[in-house]
């Protein structure tokens, strides 16, 4: 690797000191047996078709046009969408699609096995493209033509389904800077292990989902993103080795856990429009007044002038 | 005092060449002591038009260090080097034009920051800019006994507990800016600046003496 | 009012210095409310949060293991990155770090190095063979000028609340193992407080700015801070003055000391804010 000119770098021979600690080294069974309590469930008590709670807040960043933080327990991710700006060096071609830009980023400490590097590798480009996919279908790219818009991810702590919280928080993020869309948006990740479907799976658990094994099961995680009000599907990622009677089970699950995040968007971005409403009649009523004491310093004056 | 004081002064011997490329606007090489660098001064130039400014003429600093591979810290000293210009140039004589600021590390034995500084000023000078004010740095060390030394040389730089190093206008004497390393007491940063305000005289006279001895090769 | 920011942001901003009160209501030498978090994030080993007024700025450390160099057998590693992101603010674009990003992780890792608050000695386990290096990522989530000050207050917070697992390094076979229960917590002396200004050049006087505002930077040359102060405790590690409009000596003199007033303020919250961190 070229060694980055703009930025400090560390020893190259660096490694996490995780990797020597006895957790590091545990067997694919170890580990399976690992994922589960005593009576059965999912370590942190959930069942196999539960999903965790989705915390949600808009507006986190004042200088964005839009902003949304979203937070699967302990996979937290900020989203921000930018005006739309000209776009720089094609100005001859002219092009009936506003485009989009994209960019999904990990920060360096957010992932629990080992540092990411801060240039973009290539799992943060395919994990771009894919949320670029997901969301671009939603978007009304006609009435910003010629424009692109800016949308950044920004994950600060990986504990699995990180491209499901993307996309929510992008949906979330688009609404709040009123970029003209089809349709709300939700997405939902599953992981299978052994036959067997996690929803919502937890970094520990897409890690074993994707790990190679002798047995012939089917393993790996599929991400499925769907408009709301068409029940489009928008994006469906799916990694690993799963049978297509697997798969069909899969996304009528998602499906179903996708539209109950819904009733949670619609209430936030219902509450946003109050607030919104309300801040901009304070607005007005100041204004009117400014406009007031305006109007009657004029008459003064003018009474003055006349006078004189 | 201060006039007193002037006469303990002494700084590392300069030797500087103006017009020392003959394609540049304004070219210097500066010796301070044993630390050699070498400026060229290009503008007003037309550039793109994105980095345009309406208001005033756009500085572009390029640093290459010896060794010349880029650093973070090379970008930090082209950061320095553009923000002290700003000041200096007048720039608002030149709207929508760029002004290209080249620098090349040839040797560095110590202070290499401020000689860069002091060349820059130079070249300026040399390439016939408006200027508001020419602008000079000092440097100044505080060794392990407490005294402070003025322009230390490379050893001294080395052993030295603290290093500050300011840049003054040629007018109010007003410090334009400011860098230093290491850690140091509020009395002693007080007393380093004024000492180095104080001996920033001698660099201004050498200035006087180098437009000076060029005027006659020019007239 | 919106409207007249944005068509006349020189005479809005000069209307209200002449009247001696800043845009967004705050006196000359008054800083924006701070919060403070630590460790929150659990995928690194120390991390922070800081928010100033409407900067904030997330720090995590993230430990790894390596060879000393060899002509510092005995050194370990401490390497301080700053990024500005693209999500942070629309003057940033996507890609490499630019020049200004640059400036700021230098100064950043100038004033960590020039305080000498960690001792790169402590980071080495056995000499030659293996030594720790820290990571310390700093990730700007909202950018709102003053971005110095709060970059140094989230990395001074997740090194104090750092700790480092026990290593266990066999000379003969050179087999390394970590036990992650038994941690020793990093030693940090001083704490190293930074305090950006800006000098806005008025027609009647220099007036300087403390804890300026994104809008307000760049009112004052658009460049980030004109002057950055550092003190640790009682010393000065580090007095950063990039070009814009000048003080005179006494104004240079009050704002040292307005600077060691607010360092003393910021010591105390993140004094407070480890000490909350570990009753908890």
């Amino acid at each position: 690797m070229p060694l980055d000119y703009r930025r400090f770098n560390g020893p190259e021979d660096s490694v996490s000191y995780k990797q020597f600690s006895t957790n590091f080294t545990r067997s694919y069974d170890e580990l399976f047996k690992g994922l589960f309590d005593e009576n059965g469930k999912r370590i942190d008590g959930r069942e196999f078709t539960e999903a965790r709670p989705l915390y949600t807040k808009t507006n986190v960043i004042s200088q964005a046009k839009g902003s949304a933080y979203v937070e699967l327990k302990n996979t937290k991710v900020v989203c921000s969408v930018f005006d739309p700006r000209e776009i720089v060096g094609h100005q001859n071609e002219y092009s009936i699609y506003g485009q989009i830009y994209c960019e999904v980023k990990f920060a360096p400490f957010s992932c629990p096995r080992r540092r990411r590097g801060l240039a973009p590798d290539t799992d943060e480009r395919a994990l771009s493209a894919n949320f670029k996919t997901a969301i671009q279908t939603a978007i009304q790219s006609t009435k910003f033509r010629n424009f692109q818009m800016d949308v950044f991810v920004y994950i600060l702590e990986h504990d699995g389904a990180c491209l499901a919280a993307a996309i929510n928080a992008a949906c979330l993020a688009l609404t709040d800077a009123v970029v003209p869309m089809m349709d709300i948006f939700s997405a939902r990740t599953a992981a299978v292990i052994n036959n067997q479907i996690f929803v919502d799976p937890t970094e520990a658990e897409e890690n074993l989902a994707l790990m190679p094994t002798d047995n012939e099961t089917n393993h790996g995680i599929i991400t499925l993103t769907v408009i709301d009000h068409l029940r489009n599907i928008t994006d469906l990622q799916q990694i690993g080795s799963i049978d297509a009677d697997c798969l069909i089970k899969v996304i009528d699950i998602l499906l179903e856990e996708c539209a109950k995040l819904m009733p949670l968007f619609k209430d936030l971005i219902i509450d946003n429009v109050f607030e919104q409403y309300k801040e901009h009649q304070v607005y007005l009523s100041i204004k009117k007044q400014v406009n007031e004491e305006l109007s009657n310093k004029v008459k003064e004056w003018t009474l003055i002038v006349k006078d004189k | 005092m201060v006039e007193e004081d002037l006469k303990d002064f002494k700084l590392k011997p300069m030797k500087c060449e103006l017009n020392f490329l003959n394609k540049s606007d304004g070219s210097a090489i500066l010796a301070q002591g044993e630390t050699v660098v070498l400026v060229s001064v290009n503008g007003p130039l037309d550039i793109k038009s994105t980095s345009q400014n309406m208001e005033k003429a756009t500085l572009e600093v390029i640093f290459s260090s010896k060794g010349g591979k880029p650093t973070v810290s090379d970008r930090f000293k082209e950061n320095v080097i553009r923000q002290t210009c700003e000041t200096a140039i007048f720039g608002c004589l030149y709207p929508r034009t760029g002004i290209t600021i080249t620098i090349q590390e040839l040797e560095d034995y110590g202070g290499l920051l401020p000689t860069t500084i002091n060349c820059t000023c130079l070249a300026l000078l040399n390439s016939g800019l408006a200027m508001r004010h020419v602008v000079a740095a000092v440097g100044c060390a505080l060794d392990e006994a407490g005294n402070l030394i003025i322009d230390p040389t490379n050893d001294q730089i080395q052993t030295a507990t603290a290093t500050m190093y300011f840049v003054f206008d040629s007018r109010e004497k007003n410090l334009v800016t400011g860098f230093s390393t290491g850690t140091f007491g509020e009395g002693v940063y007080d007393e380093a600046l004024e000492r180095c305000r104080a001996a920033s005289d001698l660099v201004f006279n050498f200035y006087r003496d180098i437009v000076a001895s060029y005027c006659n090769v020019i007239g | 009012m919106e409207e007249y920011k944005v068509l006349q942001p020189f005479k809005y901003f000069n209307d209200h210095i002449s009247v001696n009160v800043r845009p967004d209501g705050r006196k000359f030498d008054q800083q924006r409310s701070i919060k403070l978090n630590a460790n929150s994030v659990n995928t690194a080993d120390a991390s922070s949060l800081i928010k100033c007024g409407k900067t904030s700025v997330v720090c995590g450390i993230s430990l790894e293991l390596a060879t000393p160099k060899a002509e510092e057998p005995d050194n370990g590693f401490l390497v301080t990155n700053v990024e500005l992101l693209p999500l942070c603010s629309s003057k940033f674009k996507p890609g490499p770090p630019s020049d200004y990003a640059q400036v700021v992780n230098n100064t950043v890792n100038d004033i960590l190095k020039n305080s000498k608050c960690i001792d790169l000695k402590d980071l080495c386990i056995v000499s030659d063979k293996l030594a720790w290096v820290l990571y310390c990522d700093i990730a700007c989530l909202e950018y709102d000028g003053s971005i110095i000050d709060a970059c140094l207050a989230t990395l001074m917070t997740s090194l104090k609340t750092l700790s480092l697992p026990h290593v266990i390094y066999d000379i003969e076979t050179e087999e390394i193992k970590v036990d992650v229960n038994i941690r020793h917590p990093l030693k940090v002396t001083g704490l190293p407080v930074a305090t950006s200004f800006v000098i806005y050049q008025s027609p009647d006087s220099n007036v300087a700015l403390m804890d300026p505002t994104s809008f307000e930077e760049e009112m004052c040359g658009g460049n980030g801070a004109n002057l950055v102060v550092c003190w640790n405790q009682g010393l000065l590690c580090g007095i950063h003055k990039f070009g814009g409009a000048t003080l005179g000596t006494d104004g240079h003199k009050k704002l040292l000391n307005v600077a060691k007033e607010r360092s003393k303020t910021i010591e105390e919250v993140i004094n407070t804010c480890i000490a909350n961190e570990t009753s908890e």
